[in-house]
């Protein structure tokens, strides 16, 4: 059991027979009142966001969630295949679980997957990840204008708006987390 | 260590002191260490020795003011457990002042006044007009439940009573609404602390008043109870609920009690200074204005 006051970015409980992970915390004490932490979690199965309000003294349940750095094999229908590189073991995590982060993903990648009650639920890919684009339109030569971009599409699939002298098939490094192009790299 | 951030923390304090003076106010330093640090369940005191470090000056300042001193102000340091984030912590800068004789519409006309002052020494213009309202009116504008007639489970589907559940929408849905500067009374009666209570009322509500600038809790005022019999039974009623929660009581201040019978009519208010600066200055929190210490070992001097 947690207290409240070990409430914290990242700390994972279990509420409403959920798993969630605290993105932002904060104390909230009214001068003439009890003291509270106002918080936003997301559930680790959905990635829904709620704001929830904890009074201090409210015990906080663990969630029986574990972590393991996995390489990303491949994908098929139903699932998303990681490996364990030391044991060799493999797991498959629910495709319908994946959502946006299959637009970074790919083959032999790190990947930290997420186990809920012994049984993998998700995958978190880099922060930053390098992908190639597969198709935009030819580089203007010179154009670093600010604010003008165009759409690239990468071997993932994935759709990345790119500054206008960005040639097809140039390697460019991303954010996952807003999926914005942070600059090329050379490959 | 932000310099321009203590610069103007000192340009603010400066111009507190400056507005005291004008107004009458005599400054009065009372102690730190206290035999009681504070009477309300909700607040958690740091023991110090035989005693314990003060959670308000209100206590020693109330023995004041029933020695016949008028018009009283401290400026000091205050310590409260427990209470740590971006506008609470641990040890703080508590601005109180008492007033004989005033009623709480003084009062709002001293913050008024008070806010505009430290707003001019950082050279920002303070938030106006100031709108004056009740926590009655404000609940019905933003959650549409009528404080009246709503039970704890009206205002709260947890395992609250009823001044939790009320707490718990405040915090979540009205306090973070107040933008601009707004003065807030007739808190229910639950919640009186130290101050009187009306009964010319729709419901049982306290004689007191809140500040808000910009969502951010800024000063309690009070219409001080001047009963040495409610006032002692309020400690009592308070370290009964500190059983209850599993805490230890708080010695009761019969000091206190014997001072607040000799108390002409008053009307008194606490602010939080760091939050008064850190509102002059339109910081996020009131980290920028303060020292912070640490008792981690610090990495070593890169070699010269």
């Amino acid at each position: 059991m947690y207290q409240t006051s070990d409430i914290k970015k990242g700390l994972k409980i279990e509420m409403d027979g959920k798993p969630w992970t605290v993105t932002e915390f904060q104390f909230v004490k009214p001068g003439k009142g009890c003291a509270f932490t106002r918080t936003k979690l997301k559930n680790l199965l959905s990635g829904n966001v709620i704001d929830r309000t904890f009074k201090t003294g409210e015990k906080l349940e663990e969630a029986d969630v574990e972590n393991a750095t996995m390489q990303f094999l491949y994908k098929d229908h139903e699932a998303f295949h990681c490996m364990d590189t030391d044991t060799y073991e493999q797991v498959g995590i629910p495709a319908k679980a994946i959502g946006k982060q299959s637009d970074y993903l790919v083959e032999e990648m790190e990947v930290e997957v997420l186990f809920y009650k012994g049984a993998p639920v998700s995958i978190e890919v880099p922060n930053f990840v390098e992908l190639e684009i597969t198709y935009c339109e030819p580089g203007i030569k010179g154009n670093t204008a600010t604010g003008s971009v165009k759409p690239a599409t990468m071997s993932t699939g994935a759709t990345v708006n790119v500054p206008l002298f960005v040639e097809n098939g140039t390697w460019i490094k991303i954010d996952t987390r807003t999926g914005a192009y942070v600059e090329r790299v050379r490959r | 260590m932000n310099a321009d951030g203590l610069r103007k923390r000192a340009l603010v304090l400066r111009a507190v002191r400056t507005w005291f003076a004008d107004h009458g106010y005599l400054e009065v330093p009372t102690p730190s260490l206290v035999p009681s640090p504070a009477m309300e369940e909700h607040l958690y005191a740091l023991a110090a020795d035989d005693g314990w470090l003060r959670t308000s000056p209100e206590f020693s300042l109330k023995c004041v003011m029933a020695a016949g001193l008028g018009r009283i102000y401290e400026i000091g340091p205050c310590w409260r457990a427990r209470e740590q984030g971006p506008w609470h912590g641990t040890e703080f800068l508590m601005l109180e002042w008492y007033r004989a004789g005033a009623e709480l519409v003084n009062l709002m006309d001293e913050v008024k006044s008070l806010v505009q002052v430290a707003f001019e020494a950082v050279g920002r213009p303070a938030p106006t007009p100031w709108r004056r309202t009740t926590v009655r009116d404000l609940f019905i504008e933003h959650t549409g439940i009528d404080l009246r007639t709503a039970s704890a489970v009206d205002l709260s589907s947890q395992d609250d009573d009823w001044d939790e559940a009320f707490f718990r929408r405040w915090i979540t849905e009205v306090e973070p609404k107040l933008q601009g500067s707004t003065i807030v009374e007739d808190w229910p009666a639950s919640q009186a602390a130290l101050a009187q209570i009306r009964d010319d009322q729709p419901w049982p509500v306290a004689k007191r008043f809140e500040v808000y600038i910009d969502g951010i809790e800024l000063a309690n005022a009070f219409f001080e109870l001047i009963d040495t019999q409610a006032q002692s039974q309020l400690f009592d009623a308070a370290n009964k609920a500190r059983l209850l929660m599993g805490e230890t009581p708080h010695p009761v201040d019969y000091e206190l009690i014997a001072a607040v019978g000799k108390m002409p009519r008053t009307s008194g208010i606490a602010m939080g200074l760091d939050r008064l600066v850190a509102a002059a200055c339109g910081w996020p929190s009131i980290d920028p204005g303060r020292v912070r210490r640490t008792s981690r070992r610090l990495p070593p001097e890169p070699a010269r």
